[in-house]
């Protein structure tokens, strides 16, 4: 593996996937894992198209993940073993939200995957310290399509609701793919923010000797300036620690940007075990003073590498200036819960669990994945509350304390 | 009596609406020292140790009010059960006795007078010489920990050096230091007026500067940050006396599981886990359970998954935050997946809940628990295999709690001790250390004292 060897963009082809319209039909009879793809897609589509969407009903998210979790409890062989220990029969299940969720630590430890060795094409990292195993996340082409269809929707949708991505100076804070070919946030940044014209998406990070995200500074100061030149908005890509560098950055140069109107950012949180770290008010604070972008044109974006689907917690421009007030949405093909980390049970609204992703784009691994993060259940969505301390008890010495 | 009705004796009786100052801190580190030089510094032992001995007494009676309101507000404002914190106080004041004071200042300074005048043990008198003992004018206590039975323990220990104390507790761990300072003050004013008790976060320099500015000893226990952070901020020659975070273990030999009952083993191994819900330096984080014998180690982890079960009936842990709660089950789904897909991994959980977790596992590697009654079983072949697993902690490891046959014994404590381990006892003894336990491996009392030699 190594270097993006996947097309970027990968045409439907009647061989490797039905046509849309075959889709209904071949769900009620033999339906294949890309058939419920193409399903998925078929919401991505109306996605697009629609306006506010057509909604994916609950009757219609219930059948295709029960149909998802039989057939990947059938070709993940991985997933296979956990539902055997944890004696769950597939077959048994009458309701997607008894769906058994896969840990994250699962990525780790074992090929959670459909796809048989020879045809993994691409693997997405989580991120993780070099002393740790890291999460594995196999892809291939259709997977690869899938994904991006999945999350250049959903991100267009928020970072550009009103069009215009083409006049827009688009600068990611994150080193290039080419440098960090495994990072699904990277690929996310691409894919999302890129467009035909390969110049209007510039990444302004690298990798510094110890393989940690850094800016590049120069690059990042003649990228912005010439934007500002141009009086185009600029959005900004990065991890929160990303935006905590540019900060520092800034203040060591003593200098205050005022970008142009309409410049926007989409930070996604994350400090990847970083020391420095801001409490998300003060990180917000600092970017509106330092670079002269309001509030409302500020939104974080949820996602993780075992996931095909994102969840944004505002729309650029029309965002909560309250950031308390602020709630992530994932797409109509995902649904969460959030549980009880002690019974496992659902919480009420208001009340914090871990939360749990059934990810209908996840066709080729698993769709029910359960995070290690704690989030407070809202009535349309949920907001985080952080991370439970958890350490693989492998590689590295010593578990931090809980 | 209730908890609003104690006397606003201390800083922390004073009243939410009330603002602690620096110059608070100050004026009551001037008066703590003043009474100090008027009614501790000369007070003859006997005395001392009478008192001390009568204030452990009424926190060992069930009719006393000041206990009996531990007891009754201690689980919501210590998050201990009552039948922890009642545990606890036994231990804690079992011990306090005017003769295990005694015994402790006996094996700190060599001879039971010494506090009191020069004196000399027989090597002094054969080199015709006698020696004394003060301790520090101000020690401030710094607190980290949930537990409060090493607070009591340094404040009774200061007492004995006839120091003024001022104990800083961190916040919302200052419920049963302050019931004890009460208890101290009820019983002997004068030696309560040489105590004073404060909360307010850590790291707030404007109230610890002129605290430590006063002081001229502190003392802290909190994680090894914390201790070396405060460290780093008193003045020069302060004295320092720090206990930072460590880790227990269990090892039970091949004999010594052959020699006893795996039952009466798994309640012991128990009750070291139960007591504090392992919050604590003393409870086993790991118990290694040598191969070869009858029960395997793994039918241990299953006896003792079975009395956890059991305790939970009897004494359940108690609610804890979401956040210990999802560490929790974030760690138990790690080891499915390992159990899902190994038979050298094999878990058992209480069912519904986060109450109690044992894993049991064929690798020798120390593992941290995320304690609230989580616990692993290792098996290993022999006692260097479970030291090699256990490198990477080697330094911080508190206590050992063993389970050995007789003849054995010995030879694994030197091994131990050589090893760096400073305190091994029996399993189910872990959370009870006596007075005279030298903490960390270094003199309780005696650390806190300077020594006046006299050459005849």
């Amino acid at each position: 593996m190594g270097g993006r060897s996947v097309p970027r963009t990968v045409k439907k082809s009647n061989a490797e996937v039905p046509r849309q319209a075959d889709c209904k039909e071949k769900m009620s009879s033999t339906s294949s894992l890309a058939n419920l793809a193409c399903r998925v897609e078929e919401w991505i589509e109306d996605l697009s198209l629609s306006c506010p969407p057509s909604g994916v009903s609950d009757a219609d998210f219930n059948d295709v993940a029960l149909e998802l979790f039989r057939r990947q409890s059938e070709s993940n062989p991985a997933l296979a073993q956990l539902l055997r220990f944890w004696r769950v029969e597939s077959s048994a299940l009458t309701a997607w939200n008894e769906i058994p969720c896969v840990p994250t630590a699962a990525f780790k430890e074992m090929d959670m995957t459909t796809l048989e060795a020879g045809d993994r094409t691409r693997v997405f990292f989580s991120s993780g310290t070099t002393q740790q195993e890291r999460g594995r996340h196999f892809h291939h082409a259709q997977s690869i399509a899938l994904y991006e269809r999945s999350l250049k929707q959903w991100l267009r949708q928020h970072c550009w609701p009103a069009g215009g991505r083409e006049a827009m100076t688009c600068v990611s804070l994150t080193p290039p793919p080419s440098c960090v070919p495994h990072s699904s946030l990277v690929h996310m940044i691409e894919v999302g923010a890129g467009t035909a014209s390969p110049s209007e998406l510039r990444f302004c990070g690298e990798l510094g000797p110890d393989d940690g995200w850094r800016l590049n500074e120069g690059l990042l100061r003649s990228q912005i300036e010439a934007a500002v030149e141009k009086e185009g908005p600029v959005c900004l890509f990065g991890t929160a620690f990303n935006f905590v560098q540019l900060l520092d950055t800034l203040s060591a140069w003593g200098e205050t940007w005022s970008l142009p109107g309409k410049s926007r950012i989409m930070e996604t949180g994350g400090y990847k075990g970083r020391t420095r770290e801001l409490r998300k008010t003060e990180l917000y604070e600092q970017m509106e003073d330092r670079l002269g972008i309001e509030r409302e044109w500020m939104i974080s974006e949820y996602g993780m590498s075992e996931l095909s689907s994102q969840a944004y917690d505002g729309v650029v421009g029309s965002a909560d200036p309250d950031l308390d007030q602020r709630v992530f949405h994932f797409p109509e093909w995902v649904r969460v819960r959030v549980v009880s980390p002690e019974t496992l049970e659902e919480v009420g609204v208001g009340e914090t669990g871990l939360l749990q992703v059934f990810d209908l784009a996840n066709i080729w691994s698993a769709l029910a994945i359960q995070t290690e993060d704690l989030a407070v259940r809202c009535p349309q969505g949920f907001s985080l509350k952080g991370r439970a301390s958890f350490a693989e008890p492998k590689g590295c010495s010593l578990l931090p304390e809980a | 009596m209730t908890f609003e009705e104690l006397p606003d004796y201390f800083l922390v009786d004073l009243p939410p609406e009330a603002t602690l100052t620096p110059t608070v801190v100050s004026e009551a580190c001037e008066t703590l020292k003043r009474n100090r030089r008027r009614y501790l510094l000369e007070r003859p032992s006997e005395s001392l140790l009478r008192t001390l001995g009568l204030v452990a007494e009424k926190w060992l009676d069930p009719e006393y009010p000041i206990r009996q309101l531990a007891l009754e507000l201690g689980e919501a404002r210590s998050g201990f059960p009552r039948h922890t914190i009642e545990l606890g106080l036994q231990s804690l004041f079992g011990g306090m006795t005017p003769e295990g004071l005694n015994h402790l200042i006996l094996q700190d300074l060599g001879h039971v007078r010494r506090l009191d005048h020069p004196t000399s043990d027989d090597a002094e008198s054969r080199s015709g010489r006698k020696s004394f003992v003060v301790g520090p004018e101000l020690i401030a206590h710094v607190t980290g920990g949930l537990i409060p039975n090493p607070v009591i323990t340094s404040i009774v220990l200061g007492f004995l050096a006839r120091s003024a104390q001022f104990v800083k507790c961190a916040r919302r761990t200052s419920f049963l230091p302050r019931l004890f300072a009460h208890s101290v003050y009820e019983t002997d004013p004068k030696l309560g007026a040489c105590l004073e008790v404060a909360e307010w976060p850590g790291g707030d320099a404007s109230f610890e500067e002129p605290l430590f500015l006063a002081a001229d000893c502190v003392t802290a226990m909190g994680s090894d940050e914390t201790v070396e952070r405060l460290g780093q901020q008193l003045p020069k020659g302060t004295r320092y006396i720090s206990y930072g975070h460590r880790v227990s273990f269990g090892y039970v030999t091949k004999a010594g599981l052959e020699d006893s009952s795996p039952r009466v083993l798994a309640e012991q191994i128990v009750d070291d886990i139960v007591q504090w819900n392992q919050n604590g330096c003393l409870s086993p984080h790991v118990v290694y359970v040598e191969r070869g014998t009858t029960p395997s180690p793994d039918r241990l982890a299953q006896l003792l998954a079975d009395e956890l079960e059991r305790r939970e009936s009897l004494q359940p842990r108690g609610p804890i935050s979401e956040q210990a709660a999802a560490t929790i089950t974030n760690r138990r789904r790690l080891y499915e997946i390992r159990a899902a897909s190994s038979k050298d991994t094999l878990i058992w959980t209480s069912k519904g809940s986060t109450a109690w977790t044992v894993i049991f596992d064929n690798e020798a590697r120390f593992q941290k628990s995320c304690l609230n009654r989580f616990v692993y079983v290792k098996s290993v072949d022999r006692l260097d295999d479970a030291l090699g697993g256990a490198d990477e902690v080697c330094g911080q490891i508190s206590s050992v709690g063993l389970c050995a046959s007789l003849h054995e014994s010995q030879k694994i404590v030197e091994r131990l001790a050589r090893w760096g381990v400073t305190r091994v006892c029996p399993i189910g003894r872990m959370q009870e250390p006596s007075f005279l336990w030298r903490h960390d491996g270094r003199l309780s009392l005696g650390e806190l004292m300077m020594w006046t030699d006299w050459e005849l």
